[in-house]
């Protein structure tokens, strides 16, 4: 008999307990995906179903914004780093880089840069950084000179191999702790200061966290050593628009904050330093 | 302790032992981003500082600190040796492993992910390898309790297990469900990459399934303090417990309601739809009911204590408690840290509100208030109260013992309450350096230095905890009364099968997992929305003929 109570005791507490858990359940998915959902959002035209669909994380579908006209998008850059461009310039050719690259080095002399025509040094800069200038240039998204046009004779393969090939002309890797003491809040000079700090009340980030020496990111070229009258035409392009293959204009943003004396301060200093460093991603 | 005293010992001592460290990273961590000047300011050595102290702490000492208390509450509260215990060294040794795998990771500077390591951040492959094997070896741990309660009931049919033992196997499988999310994120996002075998990485599947580990893990931090709460502290107050059954739907509910809830840590985040984000909010709100029903039965079983000892009148049972106990001392800092931390995480935890402090410095302060204050002081406690029954010798000074407590408790409190205000005045965590010359940053200056100062005296505390220890273990042999564990005032002789056991919870707990995390996982299997990664490496670590 107490054994045959113990029995009704377990079978109603597992009874109270799946039904308050369930319960629970229910009553939060009604409030999040019913209430929450239909009635929290700014578009009172929206049916049960589709606010039902957003609460899961579904787009609500068929649209109806898609009706009006929409003024065509402003694209800086039309280079995407998906998996595909990963992959394919994973693939470059090195030897067959340097073949494509006798074009190059007439103007972009190895470590020399071509000081009055503003031409940027390329040995050592990192692939992804290349490639993703050249493919600008092959659209149209940024023009100079005859860059445009030798880009565009230039196939998919090409850009990949040469970009691959001035990346695999690097230096020395350097990166350890060893820098400590330049890199902290208290820069002795402005230049320093903007590469490595920034400068918050102007919505600045630091040069550094981008184009080198604390971080690199993908397609940002590691401006080390890269000369320095080239860096300060490109800031002063970037600040009046004249460049714009900036992906999200952030280059755009920083540098119009920027004054003359700034820019050329930042050049000199990256100019300064120790030559460009590889970087594959 | 039977067999376990080595065992939990050598856990304690690993759980200490990076502890004193840690503290003191995280002392000079709040001097780097205050207007003070600070040596070695460095953002990089910042964020591999910031990723070593969370690492550390939040695996390291929690896990080391768990297991020893686990294998310990084993033996003493059912009162017999430790089955398993060949394999409680092995998973010793492997989680010994994987903590200097990760360590060496960090100090190199290849792993500055920070320990929630969120991709598409990307550090070294040692790092990622090291947090596996120290979580995955404390899968063994958790076996071990769920093997040592089921043969315990096998020879005592019918019998109650005791409340410790219960809540200690509670802990191990929340631990377990807990894991799994940081488990499966590592096996099938991270380490795949780590290896080369894929180019990129789903951030988003890696970020959802990491929420899984994020809040339970919390709970796993704080079940020991809890345990400490319903069968230790009533002992030393010299009473007894209020409720045995309250004390077991207390941790049964903590296994139901912590894990399908770390949505909440992804508020502000674009892939998990709004609903879900909704209902994990709001079962978020049902792990406040544990926590209060815990508040009532500790002050109730308190109470009876006290007026058991003489105290009189309305609150006259108060100061009739043994204050001069360590442990005794500890619940009460702690209770007032809950309270404080706990009004702190129900603006967190609201969908709505949570947005004002997102990703500021209010969250560092009140997770830091919950776990180093509430939780971590607890553990000071329960460390002084079994370090006698493991070394058999007793504890040096109880004088000093209260002198590191209070300690504790005035760091964090000065410590953590500024950094809500700053939060609140929107700080955003996780930053090295602020131009406080900015005058939108100014009126946070003070604060930022109070902060600072409380960060001094808790790392104070931290290296008088290491001495109080380790003078007791110098000093001479003394018989140590055995672990003593706190009888209820009703004392169950018959339980149902769902207070004695752990199964039905489980079941409803994976019926919970299905319905919260089961269609925000899938989705990422059609939504196919990986990135390439951001590496943290630094140019050192360039493959080998790299582009």
């Amino acid at each position: 008999m107490p054994d045959r109570d113990a029995a009704r005791v377990d079978r109603s507490w597992s009874l109270i307990a799946w039904t308050i858990s369930i319960g629970l359940l229910v009553i939060s998915s009604v409030l999040g995906f019913g209430v929450l959902s239909r009635y929290q959002q700014n578009d009172p035209t929206l049916d049960l179903w589709s606010a039902i669909c957003r609460g899961i994380g579904i787009p609500a579908g068929g649209g109806g914004s898609s009706n009006f006209e929409q003024p065509s998008p402003v694209v800086s850059t039309h280079l995407v780093w998906s998996t595909q461009t990963l992959a394919r310039l994973r693939g470059g050719d090195v030897k067959r880089g340097e073949f494509v690259a006798r074009n190059c080095v007439a103007c972009h002399r190895s470590t020399q840069a071509n000081v009055a025509q503003l031409i940027p040094k390329l040995d050592g800069m990192n692939a992804a950084a290349i490639y993703k200038q050249l493919q600008d240039y092959r659209v149209g998204d940024r023009t100079w000179g005859v860059m445009g046009a030798l880009a565009k004779a230039l196939t998919e393969s090409d850009a990949v191999d040469v970009a691959t090939y001035f990346a695999s002309k690097a230096s020395a890797p350097a990166y350890a702790f060893d820098s400590i003491t330049e890199r902290g809040f208290d820069q002795p000079d402005e230049a320093q200061r903007l590469a490595f700090v920034g400068d918050p009340k102007r919505g600045i980030a630091s040069c550094s966290a981008c184009h080198g020496p604390s971080a690199y990111k993908l397609g940002a070229p590691s401006l080390e050593g890269q000369d320095t009258n080239y860096i300060e035409r490109q800031l002063t392009s970037f600040a009046q628009g004249v460049r714009r293959n900036d992906t999200f204009g952030t280059m755009r943003a920083i540098a119009r904050q920027l004054t003359a004396e700034e820019k050329k301060a930042l050049a000199q200093f990256y100019g300064s330093r120790a030559p460009l460093v590889a970087r594959s991603n | 302790m039977l067999n376990s005293r080595r065992l939990a010992l050598y856990h304690y001592w690993v759980a200490f032992a990076v502890f004193l460290p840690a503290a003191f990273l995280g002392a000079w961590q709040m001097l780097v981003r205050s207007p003070i000047p600070a040596p070695l300011a460095d953002s990089d050595l910042y964020y591999a500082s910031v990723t070593l102290h969370g690492t550390a702490m939040a695996y390291v000492v929690t896990t080391f600190f768990a297991m020893g208390f686990g294998y310990a509450v084993t033996a003493t509260s059912l009162g017999r040796p430790v089955r398993g215990v060949t394999a409680a060294w092995i998973g010793f040794a492997i989680c010994l492993i994987g903590t200097l795998m990760a360590v060496a990771a960090i100090v190199s500077g290849q792993a500055s992910v920070l320990y929630t390591f969120y991709p598409p951040l990307f550090g070294s492959v040692w790092y990622y390898c090291g947090a596996f094997l120290l979580i995955g070896g404390s899968m063994i741990w958790v076996v071990l309790m769920v093997i040592n309660m089921t043969a315990w009931k096998r020879d005592h049919p019918g019998e109650p297990v005791p409340l410790p033992m219960f809540a200690i196997t509670a802990t191990a499988l929340l631990w377990a469900w807990a894991a799994s999310g940081v488990e499966i994120e590592l096996i099938g996002v991270v380490l795949p990459r780590a290896f080369g075998l894929t180019s990129e990485i789903d951030a988003g599947l890696a970020r959802t399934l990491f929420s899984v580990t994020l809040h339970a893990i919390v709970y796993f931090w704080l079940m020991p303090a809890y345990i400490a709460f319903y069968t230790l502290v009533p002992q030393v107050a010299g009473g007894r417990l209020y409720s045995d059954t309250m004390g077991r739907l207390t941790f049964i509910m903590f296994l139901l309601f912590s894990v399908p809830v770390g949505v909440h840590h992804l508020f502000a985040d674009p892939e998990v739809g709004s609903g879900f984000k909704f209902v994990q909010s709001f079962l978020t709100f049902l792990v406040a009911l544990p926590t209060l029903l815990t508040v009532f039965s500790i002050c109730a079983s308190l109470e009876i204590a006290g007026r058991y000892r003489g105290g009189r009148g309305m609150l006259g049972w108060i100061p009739a408690l043994p204050w001069k106990e360590p442990m005794m001392l500890a619940v009460g800092l702690s209770l007032v840290m809950l309270g404080f931390g706990g009004f702190g995480g129900l603006i967190n935890m609201s969908y709505g509100m949570n947005m004002m402090i997102h990703n500021t410095a209010w969250v560092t302060a009140h997770f830091h208030l919950i776990f180093a204050g509430t939780v971590v002081i607890m553990y000071f406690a329960i460390a002084y109260e079994m370090w006698p029954r493991i070394t058999g010798k007793p504890l040096r000074s109880k004088h000093l013992a209260r002198w590191q407590l209070w300690l504790w408790f005035i760091g964090m409190i000065v410590t953590t309450f500024p950094w809500h205000v700053t939060g609140l005045m929107g700080q955003p965590r996780r930053v090295a350096f602020f131009d406080y010359t900015d005058p939108l940053l100014q009126p946070m200056v003070p604060l930022v230095i109070a902060s600072v100062i409380g960060g001094l005296i808790l790392f104070a505390s931290a290296v008088l905890l290491i001495v109080i220890l380790v003078r007791s273990q110098l000093g001479e042999n003394a018989l140590a009364e055995p672990l003593q564990y706190a009888l209820a005032v009703n004392p169950p002789t018959r339980l149902p099968n769902a207070l004695n056991s752990l199964g039905l919870w489980n079941a409803i707990l994976l019926v919970f997992m299905l319905g919260t995390y089961g269609y925000p996982v899938a989705q990422f299997f059609f939504l196919k929305s990986a990135v390439p990664t951001y590496e943290v490496t630094g140019e050192a670590t360039l493959p080998a003929g790299g582009q």
